[in-house]
């Protein structure tokens, strides 16, 4: 109807009582998630503080100043691990606990040119083996396609 | 009593819509938060504390008060998340008053939003699960099962609850559904003068509304409200620094009421139980109180404009009744006399109210703001063609069991 199309509405159809969302990123991040598929890591350098954030946000936490595209700065992609753990039990989709054939290791890396931390898993690496400090760099999957899925894990750099 | 003046210094909104997919949602409520801070001409780190909501489970964050502080200047200071089903944005301004009124913060930011559409499903229904879950639980304890309760009575959420609301006050007043398309339309056609506004029909004629579809008698599809995203926010300010402001709408009186009295479960499956749907004596007790604090004896005479809590038309003529703007079941008849209209005796949702805009969490807040705005003179092409002294805010919901009622006024109390 007329009155539709002029008032912007959007007619339901139904409801259908299942909960499921999808939620806007915002800009700046909708381009961090589109630059992995160019095995790109953006981030957001602050011009009032020079606080980077990875991934980027548009409003600085540190001193408030409005953060936008102009600001964005591309990453090397390796990093520093700051801290780890090491999992050896996960979930198996329905709830439970189950022992881990391999012990996983959890990392928070601190990005070459970033001040936040991100935090990956950290493959090709025995655990015994994990140090603070250690270098590490992004293994991405064969096919990028613009996901957040698109790093499998951070790995140690040769 | 023993509390201090206070004032409403700022007051920011975004455009409303039904989708803002460019924004993250600390992203939309910064715009409003950041607009009001601009418009009180207060820095972020002159707020000393800062009061949020939203619709508990609406929009699938279930704390979103931790992702939101970072954006609109909260680090360090004092954050107060208040969740009062329709009614937080009015609770979450009430909640920015008191804060300032004890005397114990100077200046409180106060912001509230909706996101609906960061719900995959239509219609806000991954809220209403949330919400409708307990409410359903409510009636299992009277053994009600979960079919024959919806067959009975729910029928959908909030507009369930109001179709029965609207036929006992038809019945008991003579009101015609006539009346609710002439509310609907002056709904639309104030809201066209809005910019925040999300529908708006300029010249929208009460024909136009009746010649919607019916969807749940007495409501046709014209009656109803949208789901909106946006956000509101205002800056409350002690009498000092509000006394130093151009700009401010005093707070005069203010309170809020709440009881199983309206839920419409406790009518047939227990609680207190009331016949009548459209009584809504929280909203009276409310406004009695409020006005008693603000000195105000005649509302008829000394309220200028109402912001009415309203997603459906029969709750703008109950509601302006409660609040003591008309006479008992006479307020249709005001409406015909265009009493009602923006340039009339008793400008009603010059805004357009929620029957516009709903942004559910903020819309209660947001008759807050539009009052104050209207005291302040700042309501630009919806400013009533009027001097406004007084001017009252209404807030419902949560099922139906939760009232707010705030007058402003443009000198202190
Ligand atoms: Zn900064």
């Amino acid at each position: 109807m007329l009155h539709l199309e002029r008032e912007g509405i959007v007619r339901v159809k139904g409801l259908p009582f299942v909960a499921r969302f999808k939620w806007s990123t915002g800009f700046l991040m909708e381009r961090f998630i589109k630059s992995l598929a160019e095995k790109k890591l953006l981030g957001a350098k602050c011009p009032s503080c020079g606080y980077t954030y990875v991934p980027p946000r548009s409003r600085c936490g540190k001193c408030l100043t409005k953060l936008g595209e102009k600001n964005l700065v591309e990453l090397s992609g390796r990093g520093v691990l700051v801290g780890y753990t090491t999992a050896y039990v996960g979930l198996d989709g329905e709830g439970n606990f189950v022992d881990l054939e391999k012990p996983r290791v959890i990392g928070a890396i601190k990005l070459e040119g970033a001040d936040s931390t991100i935090f990956m898993p950290i493959g090709e690496i025995d655990p015994e083996g994990v140090r603070e400090g250690m270098e590490v760099e992004p293994k991405w999957r064969e096919a990028t396609r613009g996901e957040l899925a698109d790093i499998e894990y951070f790995k140690p750099s040769r | 009593m023993m509390f201090r003046n206070v004032a409403i210094i700022g007051c920011g909104q975004t455009k409303h819509s039904s989708k803002r997919r460019d924004v993250s949602l600390p992203e939309m409520i910064e715009e409003a938060a950041w607009r009001a801070m601009e418009d009180a001409q207060v820095t972020p780190e002159e707020i000393d504390a800062i009061v949020v909501g939203n619709m508990q489970g609406f929009g699938g964050v279930a704390q979103p008060d931790q992702w939101i502080g970072d954006w609109i200047g909260a680090p360090g200071k004092p954050v107060m998340r208040i969740a009062t089903g329709g009614t937080t944005g009015g609770s979450v301004g009430q909640g920015a008053i008191y804060a300032v009124a004890s005397g114990m913060y100077d200046k409180v930011l106060a912001v509230a939003w909706e996101k609906h559409s960061d719900s995959k499903e239509p219609g806000a229904t991954t809220g209403l699960l949330h919400v409708a879950l307990a409410n359903f639980f409510h009636a299992f304890n009277y053994g009600m099962n979960l079919k024959s309760l919806v067959a009975t009575t729910v029928v959908g959420a909030a507009a369930g609850v109001a179709v029965y609301q609207a036929m006992f006050y038809m019945h008991r007043s003579g009101c015609r559904i006539e009346h609710f398309d002439m509310v609907a339309a002056k709904s639309r056609r104030n809201a066209a003068k809005n910019k925040y506004a999300h529908l708006q029909w300029p010249g929208c004629t009460p024909e136009d509304i009746a010649k919607t579809e019916m969807v749940a008698y007495p409501f046709r599809f014209g009656h109803i409200c949208p789901a909106s995203d946006g956000a509101s926010a205002i800056v409350v300010a002690a009498e000092d620094i509000a006394k130093k402001k151009e700009d401010k709408a005093w707070v005069k009186g203010l309170a809020s009421y709440s009881d199983e009295e309206n839920q419409l479960m406790s009518e047939s499956y227990g609680g207190v139980g009331i016949l009548d749907a459209s009584e809504q004596m929280g909203c009276r007790v409310s406004a009695m109180k409020a006005y008693r604090m603000a000195g105000i004896t005649d509302p008829k005479r000394e309220i200028d404009v109402a912001e009415i809590y309203q997603p459906f038309p029969s709750q703008e003529l109950i509601f302006a009744e409660r609040l003591g703007l008309f006479d008992e079941g006479k307020a249709w008849v005001a409406l015909e006399e265009g009493e009602m209209e923006i340039d009339g005796r008793m400008p009603t949702d010059p805004s357009g109210g929620v029957l516009a805009t709903n942004a559910i969490g903020s819309s209660a807040l947001q008759r807050i703001l539009e009052a104050a705005l209207q005291v302040m003179g700042k309501a630009e092409e919806h400013q009533v063609p009027k001097e406004v002294r007084n001017a009252v805010a209404h807030g419902w919901g949560g099922v139906t069991n939760y009232t707010t009622v705030t007058v402003l006024g443009d000198s202190p109390r």
